[in-house]
């Protein structure tokens, strides 16, 4: 059997165990306490009883004591000293006599070894003490004797005719009384702890049960929340209006607000797209228009003048131009519509395909390539995607770069991502277009079609990536891109297969 | 107002009622007073209330028992007139009054005879077996005036050479033969003296306490104790009581409580019949020599 630490342990078996505990610990506490006084009392109680009963005999002794009316003595005796109540539940009466003045008994309860006019036999001499010492000052006494039979209580009362002392009255009993009864009050009061302790437990486990559900509740509900799913979302019952009701409340609330929140950025990310989509298509209308403008007016002039060869000669190559940059359009557009394909995994060697292709972009310039790659055949990657976005960045950063200068090309794989950057120390973005650099259609080339960043965008967050941009015009860019752990957890397995 | 007037003459003649009662009936109604000592166990009380109506049926007359402790007080009691009829013991009977105020009434008849002897009891455990046997010890008397509870164990003792009054260490008295019986069983005296009547009549109510004690003497047998009236009491009630008494075995009410009493019957009684008693207590006076 293991024992786990208690911190560890659910709050719906702490907080009954904790409870049980604090209400056995206070009965126990104050059942000793009870107990302890119960008995203090039990013993009062017999010493008075002891007086009363030596009392009550020496009340009625005097005037047998001066008659030697020794049977009256007895008699007397045994009925202070006879069970009162039918279950013979008195006090056990351990010895009682009456003494004359010289110490000779006038009257014992056991008449056979103690015969009367004959001098008391078996006292010991701390008895003898308190005897005389009674008989000297005429007062009554108590105390408390020990024996290896048992314990007893002891009272001496003296018999008085007229303000002298004719005789004593000893009364012996026995202390188990105390014990017996303490322990009957024991019982008792510790019976009554136990079922306090029951009660208080079961109690613990109602209100711990009725306090834990609204908070497992919440925990539960804090966990959907945290994984960013609002649409399973079941709002928390409070039970009671107290913190945890007001806890559970605010939490039904928040949950709340925030599946609202959730919604209204699901109709502004749909109106946005929308939106993008109405900018797509204003600006595919507007770049095709404009070459189709100028097409259509060489059109028109060549119809007016059929046979001028030196119009053709002029105006073909500007058709030609014309529907090459539409052609460009609609190839890129259509490079965007691929990225909805299904992924193509690959091992990482596709990456470094990528070099030659930019190699050859740059010719005979005078641009360093600084190339440190370590993803290889070993890791896996979504190649189609991540080749073009690759690329996209390395032609922009050649661009940048212009006649001369550097472009550098750095991969690292660490923890669970893969980091990517392309830098380059070419003009520089200005940071009002900066804030453009991703929208579709957005170029500072006169040439460009203001795709490529666009799509390059578009795939990296599809790969559930991010990707950042810092530049300062005049000094250069750097692009960097962070593609999360999925792609690479799966690139492990597969590479591993 | 019709019931106004009912109650009012109801009232009338209630009062007239009252008055109309005959002046002797205030004597009539005057209990008779009847003195009991130790020589009848006097502790069953239903026994004596039975008793008390069926002599107030008999005489006509409501009868109140006296009890008191010793036969002094209840001799006392007869003597000043304050009860008229007492069951006493045969030693104050015979005890000489100056002027005679009693008259015998009637006499038990106990186990075939008017007789009854006094016995000398000692614990069962113990071993003595005669009167020698218990000097220096602790002996129990019932009364001073009692015949089987004093003055024959005295007449007893004197009969061994012993001087009653020096040979025990301690004598007392329960002034009630049963008691006497209960301090033997104690253990509260070593030997005691007991009306053999009470005896028996306890060894059959009261086996518990009689088979913790033995009888080691049997006395010879006297007068079993009296029931006495007092000559200057009325002569008609004297009469009615003495026929009430001694009719009672003669009908089934009287036979039940005879027998509750262990009696055969009550009987005219003979004065002749205490002389051996007056003989006893004669030579104790002399000196105790019999």
């Amino acid at each position: 059997m293991t024992f786990s630490h208690p911190r560890t342990w659910s709050l719906s078996v702490k907080l009954p165990l904790t409870i049980t505990a604090v209400v056995v610990g206070v009965a126990i506490t104050v059942g000793m306490a009870i107990v302890v006084q119960e008995r203090d009392r039990i013993r009062e109680n017999l010493e008075e009883k002891a007086l009363v009963i030596a009392r009550g005999v020496a009340g009625v002794a005097y005037e047998a004591v001066l008659r030697n009316d020794y049977w009256g003595l007895y008699k007397s005796l045994q009925s202070m000293t006879a069970p009162t109540d039918p279950d013979g539940n008195a006090p056990s009466i351990l010895g009682g006599l009456v003494l004359d003045t010289e110490g000779r008994v006038l009257a014992h309860l056991n008449p056979e070894a103690n015969p009367v006019g004959m001098p008391l036999l078996g006292a010991n001499p701390e008895q003898r003490k308190w005897l005389r010492e009674v008989l000297e000052v005429n007062a009554p006494h108590i105390h408390i004797a020990k024996t290896e039979k048992g314990g007893y209580v002891e009272s001496i009362v003296p018999v008085q005719s007229e303000g002298s002392v004719v005789g004593v009255v000893v009364l012996q009993l026995s202390t188990e009384e105390i014990n017996t009864r303490t322990l009957a009050a024991a019982a008792i009061i510790f019976g009554i702890a136990i079922a306090l302790a029951v009660v208080g437990s079961l109690l613990g486990a109602y209100i711990s049960r009725r306090m834990i559900r609204p908070l497992n509740a919440l925990a539960s509900g804090m966990d959907t929340v945290g994984r960013g799913d609002f649409t399973r979302l079941i709002p928390v019952k409070p039970r009671d209006k107290d913190e945890i009701g007001q806890l559970v409340e605010s939490f039904n609330r928040m949950t709340g607000e925030l599946a609202g929140k959730k919604q209204l950025e699901q109709q502004l990310a749909m109106s946005e797209k929308l939106a993008a989509l109405g900018r797509i298509a204003a600006g595919v209308a507007h770049e095709v228009n404009n070459p189709l403008g100028g097409m259509l007016n060489c059109l028109d002039i060549l119809r007016k003048k059929p046979g001028d060869e030196a119009l053709v000669q002029r105006y073909l190559p500007m058709l030609e131009r014309g529907l090459n940059r539409i052609q460009a359009i609609v190839q890129g557009l259509l490079a965007e519509l691929r990225t909805d394909q299904a992924d193509a995994w690959g091992d990482g060697g596709c990456v470094e395909d990528v070099k030659d292709l930019i190699v050859a972009e740059i010719g005979d310039r005078q641009i360093q390539l600084l190339w440190s790659n370590q993803i290889n055949e070993s890791t896996c990657v979504n190649c189609g995607h991540l080749q073009q976005v690759v690329h996209n960045l390395l032609r922009n950063a050649v661009q940048a770069v212009g006649e001369k200068g550097t472009v550098a090309f750095r991969t690292q794989i660490y923890g669970d991502k893969l980091l990517i950057e392309v830098e380059d120390n070419g003009v520089g973005i200005p940071e009002d277009v900066l804030a453009h650099l991703f929208d579709p259609f957005f170029t500072t080339r006169s040439s460009g079609t203001g795709l490529g960043l666009w799509i390059t965008y578009r795939l990296v967050t599809r790969m559930n990536g991010e990707i950042e941009v810092e530049s300062e015009p005049g000094k250069g860019s750097l692009f960097r891109i962070k593609v999360p752990s999925r792609a690479v957890a799966q690139s492990l397995l597969s590479g591993a297969a | 107002m019709a019931g106004l007037v009912t109650r009012r003459r109801t009232l009338a003649l209630l009062g007239a009622s009252m008055l109309a009662r005959p002046l002797w009936a205030a004597e009539e109604e005057r209990p008779v007073r009847f003195g009991l000592t130790a020589v009848v166990v006097r502790e069953n009380l239903q026994f004596f209330e039975r008793w008390r109506h069926y002599l107030e049926q008999r005489i006509g007359r409501p009868v109140r028992f006296v009890q008191r402790r010793s036969y002094r007080e209840i001799m006392g009691l007869l003597q000043t007139g304050e009860i008229d009829f007492a069951w006493i013991c045969g030693y104050p009977y015979v005890q000489k009054r100056e002027p005679e105020f009693l008259e015998l009434m009637a006499v038990p008849v106990f186990m075939g005879e008017p007789l009854y002897s006094s016995y000398i009891i000692v614990h069962r455990d113990n071993h003595a077996t005669s009167l020698p046997d218990l000097k220096g010890k602790v002996f129990a008397y019932s009364d001073p005036d009692s015949n089987s509870g004093y003055l024959v164990p005295r007449y007893l003792l004197t009969g061994t050479g012993a001087l009653p009054d020096s040979f025990y260490r301690l004598t007392f008295f329960t002034y009630n033969h049963a008691e006497t019986v209960e301090a033997v069983a104690n253990r509260v005296a070593d030997g005691g003296a007991v009306d053999s009547y009470v005896w028996e009549f306890m060894a059959k109510t009261r086996p518990a306490v009689t088979e913790r004690t033995k009888i080691i003497i049997r006395s010879q047998k006297f007068g079993f104790p009296p029931l006495v009236m007092r000559s200057g009491a009325d002569q008609e009630l004297k009469r009615r009581m003495q026929a009430a008494i001694l009719g009672m075995r003669e009908d089934i009410d009287g036979r039940a409580l005879l027998g509750e009493l262990s009696l055969d019957s009550f009987s005219q009684a003979n004065p002749a019949l205490f002389d051996s008693i007056r003989a006893v207590a004669q030579r104790m006076i002399e000196g105790g020599k019999p």
